[in-house]
């Protein structure tokens, strides 16, 4: 597949006052693909989402957009639909008025526009609402409402604000699968802001996890979750064990018994943080306390289909998550052995 | 079952105290508005009261001054009614004019700057009014302009200022600005979106502003005693004149005209203010 960036955010940096609140953020973004900004609050994922929108300015670096620099370029000149997290809905419209205003602004009245209203409400699946106020709607309503109203002036980017952290957990998973259909099938470049990781896994073509203004990782979101770049985004990632395993001898370390070869170099006597995922750690139960990798099951609960586990080990507790079938005969207090496939075990440099 | 929110125990002690200061509020502050509407329809010349018969002797009167030109008085009650309406029309224009665009720099603004222009904006209020009045009075005669009805409009806009900016404020406080830039997001410039968004979401606060202020002008007396002249007059003034020396009943039998007007109004604000109404 050959590269066709639409968007390029070139080297941008932007200071409030005293604080850097992005760092030299360099991203290529693909034409069509689906980006999630991903990081914790204060990490400058919404001020690079309103730099692109046009709110704020970048202090340094530059916007490419197809080729053209559009840096100075106004917000209402960029023509980029935006869904903002409190939705933005103009309250003293209707439904019809709201999704209708972007293309009122560019001149298509009338029957044209009524048309264009009537086929997105089509699109979001609710052809009924055109003529109520939007205070009668509910809250997945709204959402669906507000992104319409974004697409209908066919925007060349799309940009949501954490849109879906108001709604309620089963209706942010539909949302999540109606908007990634939406932007399927309007095929338009999207960028989405959130905190969620598991969101921004399920809607991700291209993870960009962000901390302290700057870029720690951009990538498909598999890639990320299975080899992350650094420990902040193993852990961020959601349920990695991040455990101190001492220096490094010879490009490898050990882990509870386990030799880990290093796939990076890392140079002999550098700390060294072992990330591995709770599913990824195996457990057998033994009876003895013979071997080095023998721990104590400290805590257990039933999820259903999974069971989870906090196993003491040598003074370090790590979350295991294993099938039911496997919690068979386990019990707290149960001495358990620990396993690790050293090919899913990240090693970091500790800082 | 529904639980009353104050105990009806001990005798209900509690509904009688409120009782009794509602009904004292109620009378303190429609008493005058009673005495002076049962008092013009009184059939006497005098004054007494209560009334010993009742007519619609000083209606008829007060129309007769409407529509009769009284060639010995300086200035008619036409006259100063039209004057009295005029000065509070361009005072409302003036003050909307001047309080939407303010409110809403103040409302995006920074928190400190917004404190300290509201409270520039209530000093008049909190200045003693003979004072206000001589102070205006002073400044307009050392310009030595012919001012005309605008020694009147400016000393009223300075007092209606903080009536309609307050308005004009919380209406805009409850505007996020998460709305202009999705107007702007939608390809609206940013003027655009106040028109199409702000402005239309202000209503309810501007026309409730506009109509304090239309209230607040029409009846102003203390500042105006100081400003009017000859030529430029107003209607309180003019009910001044005509009992000053002795109690004119017409003048109360104009004022239930005036009162009437003036509910009509406040009660105008209340539904504005409540949200309920919309007249555009």
């Amino acid at each position: 597949m050959t590269s066709d960036t639409h968007l390029h955010i070139n080297n941008v940096s932007k200071r409030f006052d005293t604080v850097d609140a992005l760092r030299d953020i360099d991203l290529k973004i693909e034409r069509g693909s689906f980006v999630c900004l991903l990081g914790p609050s204060g990490c400058g994922k919404t001020t690079l989402l309103r730099i692109i929108a046009g709110f704020e300015a970048a202090s340094k670096g530059s916007l490419i957009l197809d080729g053209n620099d559009i840096s100075n370029q106004p917000p209402h000149k960029r023509g980029f639909g935006m869904v903002f997290q409190s939705l933005a809905l103009f309250p003293h419209m209707s439904v019809a008025r709201n999704i209708g205003y972007g293309l009122k602004l560019r001149g298509i009245k009338g029957a044209a526009q009524r048309d264009r209203v009537e086929e997105l409400l089509e699109v979001i699946q609710l052809p009924h609402i055109a003529d109520r106020p939007v205070s009668a709607l509910s809250g997945g309503q709204r959402q669906r409402v507000a992104i319409a109203r974004a697409l209908a002036i066919q925007p060349p980017l799309f940009l949501l604000d954490e849109p879906l952290s108001a709604l309620d957990a089963q209706l942010r998973d539909n949302m999540q699968i109606e908007l990634r259909q939406l932007q399927q099938k309007f095929g338009v470049t999207t960028v989405l802001v959130t905190h969620d990781q598991h969101e921004a896994m399920m809607l991700a073509d291209e993870l960009v996890v962000l901390k302290d203004g700057a870029i720690r990782q951009s990538a498909p979101p598999t890639q990320i979750y299975n080899d992350p770049a650094d420990s902040f985004v193993a852990d961020f990632l959601g349920a990695a064990n991040l455990i101190d395993v001492g220096a490094i001898k010879g490009g490898a370390v050990d882990l509870f018994g386990t030799p880990v070869q290093s796939a990076t170099p890392h140079q002999d006597g550098d700390n060294i943080l072992a990330a591995v995922r709770a599913e990824h750690v195996g457990l057998t139960p033994v009876l003895s306390n013979g071997k080095t990798c023998v721990g104590e099951i400290s805590f257990m609960r039933d999820l259903g289909a999974a069971t989870e586990f906090v196993v003491a080990i040598q003074g370090k507790d790590l979350r295991v998550r294993r099938s039911s079938a496997e919690a068979q005969g386990l019990d707290i207090g149960s001495k358990v052995a620990l396993t690790f496939d050293p090919a899913q075990v990240s090693l970091f440099k500790a800082v | 079952m529904r639980v009353d929110l104050l105990p009806t125990e001990g005798g209900g002690s509690y509904r009688f105290v409120i009782l009794l200061l509602a009904t004292c509020g109620i009378l303190i502050s429609s008493l005058p508005v009673i005495v002076v509407t049962i008092m013009s329809f009184s059939a006497a010349d005098n004054t007494g009261f209560p009334p010993e018969a009742l007519s619609l002797l000083w209606y008829s009167e007060v129309i007769a001054l409407f529509t009769s030109e009284d060639a010995n008085s300086a200035q008619s009650v036409v006259g100063s009614t039209v004057t009295s309406l005029l000065v509070a029309v361009i005072v409302m224009a003036i003050s909307t004019g001047v309080c939407i665009p303010l409110a809403y720099v103040l409302a995006r603004g920074d928190r400190r700057i917004r404190g300290g222009m509201e409270l520039l904006f209530t000093l008049p209020l909190v200045f003693p009014l003979v004072i206000l009045g001589i102070a205006f009075l002073l400044v307009a005669e050392s310009l030595r302009l012919e001012l005309g009805i605008w020694r009147i409009v400016i000393p009223h806009v300075a007092l209606v200022l903080p009536f309609v900016l307050r308005n004009c404020l919380s209406a805009m406080s409850g505007i996020s600005i998460e709305l202009e830039e999705a107007a702007v997001s939608l390809g609206a410039s940013p003027l655009r979106a106040i028109w199409d968004v702000v402005i239309p979401l202000m209503k309810a606060g501007i026309l409730a502003g506009l109509i304090f202020a239309l209230i607040i002008s029409f009846n102003e007396f203390t500042i105006t005693f100081f400003m009017y002249t000859v030529d430029v007059s107003t209607l309180p003034i003019w009910m001044y004149s005509r009992t000053a020396s002795s109690l004119d009943p017409s003048t109360l039998a104009l004022s239930v005209f005036i009162i009437v007007a003036d509910v009509v109004l406040i009660v105008l604000v209340d539904k504005l203010i409540a949200g309920r109404a919309s007249l555009f």
